[in-house]
């Protein structure tokens, strides 16, 4: 399965795939644009999104995700990890959210969750 | 405005001391008039007893000359013998004792034997009827008083007091009309007295004055009543004799300088005197001057009404002295008005100075100064307005220093939350790296204890940083609403006032319609105000010079889904607007449209979340190049739980 990964952090990007690449292939994305770009060409399975990034910020790729894609399931990654920020992202379309810093094993389970969920009709 | 309240002070002073003056002036008149008129009508009442007193008197004298004559034994042997010569003689000197103008004496019948005069020893021809003598004989004693005899009678006893008693009647204004015109009897003043010798009458000596044109009576009263008194070089008193209406001796002078004889009494006298009998006081006009003057009925021997007595005082001394008093009155009034203008001035400034520099100092104060110049301290309810003025100024003053140290600790507070969250965010990307290479080292198999241990220790220290970086984030922003009742016309002022100078700069205006009888709402107003600040920072940033921010309030006719009454909040601006692409992610964290480091687009997003905490909600209209309206409703009694 393809995950596609978009931060403008390189770091949080490397860390993603070091994590991820054993089990799945890891496309990593630097802005919104070069997301939609791999969104349209290949078969995404899931995306992993950082909510804030310059230019065209994370919320609205997000809409735009959810309503062209809609069956693709989005995880919102941020480094405010506040309540209302987490409210926030909950009223939208994200599958799930997950705070920075994260260990390797939060990664893993907020993935194994969604893909689980999206398994279920 | 100063002006007339100098004017009205002025203006009342002078009122009242007009209205005082008018009013002691009406009163004072009043009284004087009837006081000072009323004594010298008093006093002409008085001159007429007088004058009746010495008009009597003068009667007399004529009875007791002629009544001691008839005692003298000489005259009776004469009369007896009917010795004509020696009564002429003896009635001459009479007359000349007593002052008579006639004498006479009669037989026992009544018939003249002998006069002074022209025709001393009439003859037997008919005699004019001698009433005086008819009255003594009748009552058969002595008789005396006034007579009217005719000009037949005057003409036989001596043709010149006939042509004296002659008086042309001179037309006078105000009198009855009259048909004669001449007057020719005479009034006289006679007495008559039986003479008696051993019970038997021999005859009746008869004698008296010819009032008509005489002086001497008139000038006489004047004198010994108005003891020649003059006024402005004329007498003031004079006396009058009238023989039926018309003046026949009197000191009242005519037109052309004489005495005014011929002339007649007013039509009231002659009605209220000659035919009813009393006595009249009037203020009269005679001849030419106006005199107060009092009249009463002369009645003859057989009490019939012949003529009237008169007495006037000249009014103008009266009058002068009323009009005199009167003038000093008004000097008074006047002069006391004068005192009242300059008392007004006096007293107008001092309340007006000190009111003229508090103007000064409040202009002064708007204009930003906190030392008005107030000028010296008056004394009593001005020294309190004064002191008050200080203290409201003083206590301005303290309230501007809060707020600005309150703005300056909320700018910190805000800044350091930004820097907390920019910092925070920094640290979490570089930390994610940390945390997840050393957990993916950490699952190696290959690891030696030692290795494995020392990348425990740096997966434990890398989760307290985790830790501390999140604490941090929650620090920066109080999430706990801290509720109170708030008045949100008030706090809207504070917050407009924390970023007055900054609109200031930008020279943009800021507006308050501020709703009337607004409710208060139960909120955080520290939260709140972050909120205001917000929305107001972000109106500023969209507007630029001769913008306008508009804030305004209202009890909000809309109630929630909970059923709740609230209060809308609506802060306008006439600034660039809001494209509306923006618009549905205006309040999503992390949008802004500023580049990376000058704003987290948080701003709207935690406004957002304060205002929803309290149970409202934000909607926002905005048309690029015109302008954003946010509207803010949020219920009375916050969030139910």
């Amino acid at each position: 399965m393809k995950i596609l990964v978009v931060d403008d952090e390189s770091i949080v990007l490397e860390s993603c795939k070091r994590v991820l690449e054993d089990c799945f292939e890891v496309i990593p994305a630097r802005s919104a644009d070069a997301a939609l770009e791999v969104i349209r060409r290949e078969p995404v399975g899931v995306i992993l999104l950082d909510i804030k990034m310059p230019g065209k910020d994370g919320m609205s790729l997000l809409r735009e995700v959810k309503e062209k894609w809609p069956n693709i399931p989005v995880i919102v990654m941020s480094g405010y990890a506040t309540n209302e920020t987490v409210e926030q992202v909950s009223r939208t379309e994200a599958a799930t959210f997950i705070a920075k810093p994260f260990t390797p094993d939060e990664l893993v389970d907020a993935v194994a969750k969604v893909i689980e969920k999206e398994g279920k009709p | 405005m100063f002006y007339s309240f100098r004017s009205k002070i002025i203006a009342s002073f002078l009122g009242v001391t007009f209205l005082v003056g008018i009013v002691s002036l009406l009163v004072g008149g009043h009284l004087l008039t009837k006081s000072v008129l009323g004594e010298a009508r008093n006093r002409v009442s008085q001159d007429l007893n007088a004058a009746r007193e010495m008009y009597d008197n003068r009667v007399r004298m004529i009875e007791v000359s002629l009544n001691i004559t008839t005692l003298g034994y000489g005259f009776i042997v004469a009369l007896k013998e009917k010795d004509t010569s020696d009564l002429v003689f003896r009635l001459g000197r009479i007359a000349q004792y007593g002052g008579l103008d006639f004498a006479g004496i009669t037989d026992e019948k009544g018939q003249t034997i002998s006069r002074i005069g022209s025709h001393s020893i009439p003859g037997k021809k008919s005699q004019s009827p001698n009433p005086i003598v008819t009255l003594a004989l009748e009552k058969k004693t002595l008789a005396s008083g006034a007579v009217v005899l005719s000009e037949e009678f005057l003409n036989s006893e001596n043709p010149q007091l006939a042509e004296r008693a002659r008086v042309d009647i001179v037309p006078t204004p105000g009198a009855t009309p009259a048909a004669e015109k001449v007057v020719t009897s005479g009034l006289t003043l006679s007495a008559g007295v039986p003479v008696l010798h051993e019970g038997q009458l021999l005859g009746v000596l008869y004698g008296g004055i010819l009032l008509n044109r005489d002086e001497k009576i008139v000038d006489t009263v004047r004198g010994t009543v108005f003891r020649n008194e003059e006024y402005k070089g004329r007498s003031i008193g004079r006396a009058t004799i009238f023989l039926k209406d018309v003046r026949v001796a009197t000191n009242v002078p005519a037109q052309d300088g004489g005495r005014a004889i011929g002339t007649r009494v007013a039509e009231d006298v002659r009605e209220h005197v000659l035919e009813k009998g009393e006595r009249w006081t009037k203020q009269a006009m005679v001849i030419t001057d106006w005199y107060i003057t009092a009249y009463e009925p002369i009645k003859d021997i057989s009490d019939k009404i012949v003529g009237i007595l008169g007495m006037g005082v000249l009014e103008e001394k009266y009058v002068d002295l009323r009009w005199r008093t009167l003038a000093s009155f008004v000097l008074i009034t006047l002069a006391g008005m004068a005192l009242a203008t300059l008392l007004g001035c006096f007293l107008a400034g001092r309340i007006i100075n000190p009111v003229h520099r508090l103007i000064r100092a409040s202009q002064q104060v708007t204009e930003g100064s906190l030392t008005p110049d107030i000028g010296p301290v008056s004394s009593g309810e001005m020294a309190v307005l004064q002191n008050t003025f200080k203290e409201m100024v003083a206590a301005m003053g303290r309230r501007r220093a809060e707020s600005q140290d309150r703005l300056v600790l909320s700018e910190r507070q805000a800044s350091v939350g930004r820097l907390a969250a920019g910092v925070a965010h920094e640290i979490n990307n570089p930390l994610t790296g940390v945390l997840t290479y050393t957990h993916m080292l950490l699952r190696r198999k290959d690891l030696n204890e030692e290795v494995r241990a020392d990348l425990q220790t740096i997966a434990e220290a890398t989760e307290r940083v985790r830790k501390i970086v999140k604490g941090l984030l929650d620090f920066s922003r109080q999430t706990k609403p801290d509720r109170e009742q708030v008045d949100v016309n008030r706090l809207i002022s504070s917050t407009m006032s924390l970023m007055e100078n900054q609109a200031l700069l930008k020279g943009v205006g800021m507006v308050f319609k501020p709703g009337h009888d607004l409710h208060m709402v139960n909120m955080d107003r520290n939260q709140f105000q972050s909120v205001l600040l917000n929305i107001l920072i972000n109106a500023l940033d969209a507007t630029k010079p001769g913008d306008t921010i508009t804030f305004s309030t209202a009890n909000s006719p809309v109630r929630n889904e909970a059923d709740q009454e609230g209060i809308e909040i609506s802060i306008a601006d006439t600034g660039c607007g809001i494209p509306s692409e923006h618009l549905n992610k205006l309040f999503d964290p992390f949008f802004t449209t500023k580049e990376v480091g000058h704003g987290t687009g948080l701003g709207l997003s935690v406004t957002l979340g304060i205002v929803q905490r309290h149970g409202g909600t934000i909607q926002v209209a905005s048309e690029v190049g015109k302008g954003s309206t946010f509207a803010i409703w949020v219920p009375l009694e916050g969030r139910v739980k």
